[in-house]
């Protein structure tokens, strides 16, 4: 089986994921807080924030906190800031994982929502994006590297754009941690949101955000911390935003896949994977029967959409899939906005997304599937 | 040709308003078999591929399949569940 749908979960696992989850479950637990052991060895937690501050190019680390994944972060995230009756500025390229939750939170029924358009393959103006906003706009959410198109956004001078305004910027980097260099701090973050399961390498139920010092959030959910248990009421506004049993194997997992992708190099990761997506652009280019969503050389990120004349996507999956072993993915990959800008229609497109696993082999036997289809 | 069982298929069209199954067969689909299926609907055959395709759609079902699997993919619409019944009855008595 060739596997091509990373940007859903990437697989395989570096064999170091594989045995730090393991070990988490068959060790004795590790303390959350609540354990005698405290202190006598470094924290997974504090280990995994510090990893993840090297990745985000986040240096107050600590203010980087788990959930279950990127989904979870941004209900948290939208959910606790003070946005009452404020104007949110987003994109028509987001995932419905941002989508969802701005227009299904109680907490924002009084807000107004912009979305700001793309291009035919993806990208936001960043001018355009400024142009809506108003007054009373006190966010701006922009999907770092699109799950659609690979589109990578200019999230600098969003961020700049949001800086000179006053307005807060949310990076959704869940496409792109791990595959991509980022820099939260340069490029002026205020919440970076991602997931553990994608190009970090880590199992499916993890993630997290960034939240920059001075911006607090109202936990929406509230529990057991294992810290002062006899603080029922949190009247001085010191809130704690772990309740509960925290997923430790998991991030044991992504502390591993995180600390991998620093020793091979995220670069190095990136190159490798950006030579599999020229070699794959190439050939997709000679082939008239398909419309890639995207170029070579302005769709950064690792995967490309396309369709194939007279298919629907999910035909070209059944076939890629049950005919030459080929996993992909079809349909509208939860980013039901996007399509119509694309030209992408109702029924969505294919997506191709690699790994540093994938083969050069992997892409050619895709290529000579796909010239087979172009050419019945 | 048997249907041995009718199995939820993992691609997820629900979101869509459509309901895919898999049929799981008694042999495996033979070119002619699957020209039976052409009374159903529109249909496509890619006889070209490595593993020749096949789609019979209508406006309430999807069949697509490969020659030589021993099974094949039904999507049928929300509203009209009801199918499934007919085309596991076409399949017994015409493949």
């Amino acid at each position: 089986m060739i596997y091509l749908n990373n940007a859903a979960t990437s697989y395989p696992k570096p064999q170091c994921v594989l045995e730090a989850h393991a070990a988490a479950l068959c060790h004795p637990p590790a303390a959350q807080f609540r354990s005698a052991e405290q202190g006598s060895r470094e924290d997974l937690w504090d280990a995994c924030q510090k990893m993840m501050g090297r990745i985000l190019g986040i240096a107050n680390h600590e203010r980087i906190r788990f959930t279950s994944g990127a989904t979870q972060s941004i209900n948290a995230v939208l959910a606790g800031l003070d946005l009452e009756n404020g104007h949110i500025i987003t994109t028509v390229t987001e995932h419905n994982s941002v989508l969802r939750p701005l227009y299904n939170l109680p907490q924002l029924s009084g807000c107004e929502i912009s979305l700001a358009a793309c291009g035919n393959h993806g990208r936001v103006n960043p001018a355009d994006l400024e142009a809506l906003i108003r007054n009373n706009t006190r966010l701006i959410i922009v999907n770092h590297c699109s799950n659609v198109t690979g589109m990578v956004q200019d999230v600098r001078a969003i961020g700049a754009i949001a800086r000179h305004h006053g307005i807060l910027m949310m990076i959704d980097v869940s496409q792109s941690a791990g595959c991509l260099s980022l820099a939260g701090d340069e490029w002026q973050a205020d919440i970076m949101i991602f997931t553990g399961h994608k190009s970090l390498l880590g199992v499916q139920g993890t993630g997290g955000y960034y939240v920059r010092k001075g911006i607090e959030l109202r936990p929406y959910i509230f529990g057991g911390t294992g810290r002062d248990s006899t603080e029922i009421i949190y009247t001085k506004g010191n809130y704690e935003y772990d309740a509960g049993t925290q997923n430790m194997p998991g991030l044991a997992a992504l502390k591993a896949g995180g600390e991998y992708l620093l020793e091979q190099g995220i670069e190095q990761v990136y190159r490798h994977e950006r030579m599999l997506m020229e070699r794959l652009y190439s050939a997709l280019r000679g082939m008239i029967s398909i419309t890639v969503y995207g170029t070579v050389k302005t769709n950064m990120g690792p995967l490309l959409s396309f369709n194939i004349k007279g298919l629907e996507p999910s035909d070209t999956a059944y076939i890629l899939q049950n005919g030459y072993g080929i996993t992909v993915r079809t349909g509208l990959h939860c980013a039901p906005l996007i399509h119509s800008y694309l030209g992408s229609g109702e029924k969505g497109t294919v997506r191709i997304s690699v790994s540093g696993f994938n083969t050069i082999e992997d892409i050619d036997t895709l290529v000579d599937a796909l010239s087979q289809l172009d050419r019945r | 040709m048997q249907i041995l069982a009718r199995e939820e298929s993992r691609e997820r069209c629900a979101e869509a308003g459509w309901y895919a199954y898999d049929l799981m067969l008694s042999e495996p689909l033979s070119e002619t078999g699957i020209r039976q299926l052409k009374p159903l609907g529109s249909f496509v055959y890619l006889g070209m591929l490595k593993k020749p395709f096949f789609k019979v759609e209508n406006h309430y079902f999807i069949l697509k399949g490969i020659l030589g699997d021993d099974f094949f993919r039904v999507a049928v619409h929300g509203d009209h569940r009801e199918e499934l019944e007919r085309i596991s009855t076409f399949v017994i008595e015409k493949l």
